[in-house]
């Protein structure tokens, strides 16, 4: 639980700064992949690296101006929202639910959608706040088996079986 | 070419009843995911395009027009009983038609929100059929350098009218833009950006991007503050009808709504968020209730809503006829196209008329469907908004991975996708818009190649996209649009006075 504490003068300033800081890296990551594309030969005037080293300057530019909007000439109003959201910002739940979704997508093919989704939903469900086990699990069950045959026999597009081969 | 002939034609196809019953299935679908809170119309078509990938053509694009009207009617109701729009053309309308609710007066907001929508939808389906054909006439001569100059006004004016800060919304656009550039470069054959990952050769797909962004990006959100906000629905009490009085105020804000929406929507100007702005405004100065806003003025709800439909109908002229998606929801739509290897133009109308025609017939049946769906029906979807948000959420992300892996059974692409969540949740938190990005990743190969195929033409030479009339109003359209929120703080400060606000903000919020 997270309670509005005092925000202090500098609150929020991290998030954005390290929001400018990423930004920044991208742009250089891009502008150095950029020289890894090869020339095509041939005679056109714009190659194939003119749009990336087009964009991997612009953002550089931008992200650096929103590196100076977050420490020399602060915007207000977004180190406001940014300490604001702070505040209400419960970390292990985004992370949980992050490492969930992780390991649904990896999970999907070995155990199959049936299993992987019966797994999948409760656990999150309960991430989010619920705190009725028993129905999130017969929810799931519902949702996954009618998903899968609808899928794989009234739209015949394939969803993987898993450990449930031959028995669904 | 005979527009009534068609358009007879189309209905022909249309009444059919298989096209039919897609066509209710479509609207039924689009209604209910359309309702669910935080999921606006481009996610609703996002999720549900696997649907239609085993279908044929003409029935497919039925069940999606429904499917695209369906989510609009439904955010309607979300943002009216729940005060959460589902995407930023709704955020006027949660202004006046909240009040409403909570004064016990949504009955009369959901009427006026679903009567209005009909109205605009049916005028507005009446002006594509009309309009459109006109559009392709003309977009025969459209030549690459004028393409990439609407492709950059586009850019610019979704970056530059929506959203509070133009800095944010430029660094969006920019991480667009770079997504669209991954992949193979079709004019050299070199690849770009895909850092070893065979599945990023054919580019970035939309349908990641869009259901990473809004999907996961949401849910993220949510979760990262479920233990701090807490929601209301307002009951609904007495019926969903309108008084006499409420009839007689609604009508004109119907009428000046869809009059605003449509030609705004369907310049390549960026969606539907302006002209709701707009049509809350003038309804606000022209009414006779003044006392009445802030507190639940049904004008601020007929009109935008009115507005809404009809500027995501226009959305649909430059769609089908050059091809250019302005807004994510028709991002996703030119996605469903390609699926089915069509390629939305000029030619549309003469290579696929039937399925054209079909496609604007089923729009007007859609609509009729859709004020059925959403009058008498509408407690059913309301029970929909009592699901608890644990359920929702974790239902949505169940979806969200559904519709991404049964593109290719492929556990990358669903991985790529949740990446793409993180960057959307960050966006969320500190305001970024995240249209920006979906119009960067469609429109930056067809940006890239008409500018490239422009200079092959003019051998090189770069005044192309000035000496032509047409290229050049163009590109200083996109200037204005660009200078355009920045001007009333200027003339003051010109007059010497302190400006109220540094720049004009027509969109705020979400635009999922």
């Amino acid at each position: 639980m997270s309670a509005d504490h005092d925000q202090s003068p500098g609150a929020g300033r991290l998030g954005p700064r390290l929001v400018a800081v990423v930004l920044l890296a991208l742009g250089l990551l891009i502008f150095v992949q950029t020289f890894s594309i090869r020339q095509g030969g041939g005679y056109s005037a714009i190659g194939p690296r003119f749009f990336p080293l087009l964009v991997a300057i612009g953002l550089l530019l931008l992200s650096g101006l929103f590196l100076a909007r977050t420490t020399i000439r602060p915007d207000e109003d977004l180190m406001q929202q940014s300490a604001d959201e702070e505040a209400a910002t419960h970390w292990p739940t985004v992370g949980l639910v992050a490492l969930a979704l992780v390991v649904y997508a990896v999970a999907l093919g070995p155990l199959g959608y049936i299993l992987a989704t019966v797994l999948f939903f409760p656990v999150v469900a309960r991430f989010l706040g619920s705190t009725r086990p028993v129905r999130d699990i017969i929810i799931a069950l519902v949702i996954s088996v009618v998903i899968y045959e609808g899928f794989t026999r009234a739209l015949g597009v394939r969803l993987p079986a898993g450990l449930l081969q031959g028995i669904v | 070419m005979d527009v009534l002939g068609n358009l007879l034609a189309g209905f022909a196809t249309a009444l059919s009843p298989t096209n039919l019953l897609l066509a209710a299935i479509g609207v039924t679908l689009g209604t209910l995911v359309g309702v669910l809170p935080g999921i606006g119309p481009a996610l609703t078509v996002a999720l549900l395009l696997p649907l239609t990938y085993n279908f044929d053509p003409v029935g497919a694009f039925i069940m999606f027009a429904g499917i695209y009207y369906g989510g609009m009617y439904g955010g309607s109701t979300t943002s009216i009983l729940l005060n959460t729009p589902g995407e930023s053309a709704s955020v006027a309308t949660t202004l006046e038609g909240f009040q409403m609710a909570k004064s016990g007066r949504g009955g009369a907001a959901l009427a006026t929100a679903a009567i209005g929508s009909f109205i605009a939808g049916t005028i507005s389906t009446l002006l594509i059929t009309f309009v459109a054909p006109v559009v392709a006439d003309v977009a025969l001569l459209f030549q690459p350098a004028d393409y990439f100059a609407l492709t950059v006004l586009a850019f610019v004016s979704v970056t530059a009218l929506v959203g509070r800060s133009l800095l944010r919304g430029l660094i969006s656009l920019f991480i667009g833009l770079f997504m669209g550039l991954m992949g193979i470069d079709v004019l050299s054959g070199q690849t770009r950006f895909t850092f070893g990952l065979p599945q990023l050769l054919d580019g970035i797909d939309i349908v990641v991007v869009a259901v990473g962004l809004f999907a996961v990006g949401e849910a993220l959100y949510v979760a990262s503050r479920l233990r701090h906000d807490r929601e209301e629905i307002v009951p609904i009490r007495g019926s969903i009808w309108m008084t006499r009085e409420e009839w007689r105020r609604s009508w004109r804000p119907w009428l000046r709504g869809t009059l605003i929406g449509f030609p705004l929507g369907a310049l390549p100007a960026g969606g539907a968020e302006i002209p709701t702005f707009l049509s809350y405004s003038l309804e606000k100065r022209l009414s006779k209730h003044k006392a009445e806003w802030g507190r639940g003025a049904i004008e601020g709800v007929a009109g935008p809503e009115a507005a809404n439909n009809a500027a995501f109908s226009g959305v649909l002229v430059p769609l089908l006829t050059l091809g250019l998606p302005t807004s994510a929801t028709a991002a996703i739509l030119l996605v469903a196209f390609q699926i089915y290897n069509l390629q939305p133009g000029p030619l549309l109308f003469t290579n696929a008329s039937d399925l054209v025609w079909g496609l604007i017939a089923s729009l007007y049946i859609g609509n009729v469907m859709l004020l059925i769906l959403n009058l008498p029906l509408i407690r059913i979807w309301i029970k929909i908004l009592a699901i608890p948000r644990s359920l929702l959420y974790a239902g949505i992300l169940v979806f969200a991975t559904l519709g991404v892996y049964s593109i290719a059974n492929d556990m990358i692409d669903v991985l790529v996708m949740y990446a793409i969540g993180v960057v959307g949740f960050f966006m969320r938190r500190y305001d970024f818009p995240v249209g920006p990005t979906v119009l960067g990743v469609i429109l930056m190969p067809l940006a890239e190649a008409q500018f490239r195929r422009a200079l092959s033409i003019s051998q090189g030479n770069l005044a192309v996209f000035v000496t032509r009339p047409l290229s050049l109003t163009i590109l200083l359209a996109a200037l204005a649009a660009l200078v355009l929120p920045y001007l009333p703080a200027l003339i003051a400060r010109l007059r010497g006075q302190h400006p109220q606000q540094g720049r004009l903000v027509f969109g705020e919020g979400k635009e999922d």
